[in-house]
C-alpha cells in the first residue's frame, strides 16, 4: 500500500531531516513510528502524502508515485487523511462545515449527503450532539474527535496520525486512541507517530523507531517490551 | 466668524462630497481586489510572480499619492498621445498607490494565520486555491479588518488630492467657494468637520465590528 525508498528530505543545506529511509506498509496494516523529537517522524509522515517535498527517494502510495510530475497530488491526498498534534480544525467553520468542506469541493459531494455522512461519523466517534458548535468550544478530545472524523469523511484508504493525543489532557488522551483502535481493528491502513507506547504495543502490526533521520530499529510490539533492556531504543522506553 | 458663507454654499459643497465617496468607494473596491491579487503573489513560492509584486509594492510605498497622480495626468498622455480625464487620472492613481498597503496588510493577514491551517486543508485534497478561498483568506480578513478600516479612512481623506488636477470633489469645491468669497476660516473648519464625521462614523463602525465579532467568539 506504501512504499517508501531510500528518502532523503533536506530542510536546507546543512539540516537533513530524513537520511535514506525505506519502510513499505501493507494494506489494512498499522505501524507506529516512535522516536525522540527531531528524529524526522513527522516529516517522514508528511512524505507519504506530499507534503513534505523530499529531494531523494520515491514514495509510491497504492501504486501512485507522490512526487512524480505527473501525478495529481489532490486527488491522492484526497485518499489520504491525516489528523494533526494540534488539530488544525478551522475555527471560523462549525463542526459540521469543518467535516463537510473537502467531501464538498473536493469530492463534490451535495451538502445534503455529505451533512449526512458527517453526522453518522460524529455519532461514530461519539459527539453528534457537537454538530453546530465551533472548535472553540470543543475541549481537546473531543477536537480531536472531530478532527479524525473530518478525515474519514473523505472515505480515506489510509489515515496518517501525527503525535494524535500529544497536546491534549491524560484524561482525554483514551477517547482518542479508543477511536483509532477501532479504526485499526476495522482494517483501516494507518501510520501513527506516537509515544503512547501502549497504543503501540496492543495495536500496531509493527514499530519503527526512528533516531537522527533514520529509521534505526523496527520490529512488532512485543518485540519491543522484551526487547527494553537492549541498547539505542531502551533509554527511550524508559523515558529519559 | 460668520457662518451663512457655509450655509449659503452648502448645497454646492455638499454635491462635491458624492465624488468623494465616489472616488473612495471604487477606490477601496478595486483597491482590495488588486492588493488580495498582489498579497498573494508576493507570498507565492513562484519567482515570477514574487518579484514582480514585491517591486510593485516597494515602489508604490515609496512614492508620495500626489506624484502618482501628476505623472498619470500628465506624463501618461506624453506617451501615449491620448489626452487623460481627470476622473480617469485620479480613480486609476488611486488604485495602482493603495493596492500596495491594502497588499502589505493583507499579507500580514495571511502570515498571521498558522502553517498547520494550510497543511490541514491541503492534506484533504483542496487545491491551493481552495485552500486560500475556504480556509486562510476568512480568517485573514477578520484579523485585518482593524487595519483595513484604517486603511479605507486615509484612501477617504486622500481622495482630496485630487483637486490637484482640477477634479470637483468636496475639498476642491469648497475651496472655490472660499475663492469668491474668501472666508477661509469658517469654510475649512466646516471642511474639517466634514471629514472628521464620516471618518468617525468609519472609525466606529468598525469598532463596533469587531466588539460583536469579539462577543460572537466568546459565546
Amino acid at each position: 500500500m506504501i512504499q517508501i525508498q531510500h528518502v532523503s528530505l533536506w530542510y536546507d543545506k546543512t539540516h537533513k531531516a530524513l537520511d535514506d529511509v525505506s519502510e513499505s506498509i501493507r494494506r489494512g496494516q498499522t505501524v507506529v513510528i516512535c522516536g525522540p523529537s527531531g528524529s524526522g517522524k513527522s516529516s517522514l509522515l508528511r512524505c507519504i502524502n506530499g507534503l513534505e517535498r523530499f529531494q531523494e527517494g520515491r514514495v509510491v502510495v497504492d501504486g501512485v508515485s507522490v512526487r512524480q510530475p505527473g501525478t495529481d497530488i489532490h486527488k491522492l491526498r484526497a485518499e489520504i487523511g491525516m489528523v494533526f498534534q494540534h488539530f488544525e480544525l478551522y475555527p471560523h467553520m462549525t463542526v459540521m462545515q469543518n467535516i463537510t468542506l473537502a467531501p464538498m469541493r473536493v469530492r463534490k459531494m451535495s451538502r445534503a449527503v455529505a451533512e449526512k455522512k458527517a453526522m453518522a461519523l460524529l455519532e461514530r466517534v461519539g459527539i453528534p450532539e457537537k454538530a453546530s458548535r465551533f472548535p472553540e468550544e470543543l475541549s481537546g478530545g473531543q477536537k480531536q474527535r472531530v478532527a479524525i472524523a473530518r478525515a474519514l469523511a473523505m472515505e480515506p484508504k489510509i489515515m496518517l496520525f501525527d503525535e494524535p493525543t500529544s497536546a491534549l489532557d491524560p484524561e482525554m488522551i483514551k477517547e482518542v486512541l479508543d477511536v483509532m483502535t477501532d479504526l485499526a481493528r476495522e482494517g483501516m491502513t494507518m501510520v501513527v507517530v506516537t509515544h503512547e507506547m501502549g497504543f503501540a504495543r496492543g495495536v500496531a502490526d509493527r514499530i519503527v523507531f526512528m533516531s537522527q533521520a533514520k529509521i534505526v530499529e523496527t520490529g512488532t510490539g512485543s518485540d519491543f517490551s522484551s526487547a527494553r533492556k537492549t541498547k539505542g531504543p531502551a533509554s527511550f522506553w524508559n523515558g529519559s | 466668524m460668520d457662518l451663512d458663507v457655509v450655509s449659503d454654499n452648502f448645497a454646492f459643497m455638499m454635491g462635491g462630497l458624492g465624488l468623494t465617496v465616489q472616488l473612495a468607494v471604487i477606490t477601496i473596491v478595486c483597491g482590495l481586489m488588486l492588493g488580495t491579487l498582489l498579497a498573494l503573489a508576493r507570498l507565492s513560492s513562484r519567482v515570477w510572480l514574487y518579484w514582480p509584486a514585491t517591486a510593485y509594492i516597494h515602489f508604490f510605498r515609496g512614492l508620495p499619492l500626489i506624484l502618482v497622480i501628476f505623472w498619470l495626468y500628465f506624463l501618461f498622455p506624453v506617451i501615449t498621445g491620448k489626452p487623460m480625464q481627470a476622473f480617469a487620472a485620479a480613480i486609476v492613481s488611486f488604485i495602482v498607490f493603495e493596492a500596495a498597503y491594502f497588499a502589505e496588510i493583507i499579507r500580514a493577514g495571511i502570515q498571521s494565520i498558522p502553517e498547520g491551517q494550510s497543511m490541514a486543508a491541503r492534506a484533504s485534497g483542496l487545491t491551493g486555491y481552495q485552500t486560500v478561498r475556504y480556509v486562510i483568506l476568512p480568517q485573514a480578513l477578520r484579523n485585518m479588518v482593524p487595519a483595513l478600516v484604517t486603511q479605507s479612512v486615509v484612501i477617504f481623506q486622500d481622495t482630496s488630492l485630487a483637486y490637484v488636477i482640477g477634479l470637483r470633489e468636496f475639498l476642491r469645491r469648497v475651496n472655490l467657494v472660499d475663492a469668491r468669497e474668501a472666508r477661509s476660516v469658517e469654510l475649512y473648519l466646516f471642511a474639517g468637520a466634514v471629514y472628521f464625521a464620516i471618518c468617525s462614523a468609519g472609525s466606529l463602525a468598525s469598532q463596533r465590528l469587531e466588539k460583536r465579532r469579539e462577543r460572537m467568539s466568546l459565546a
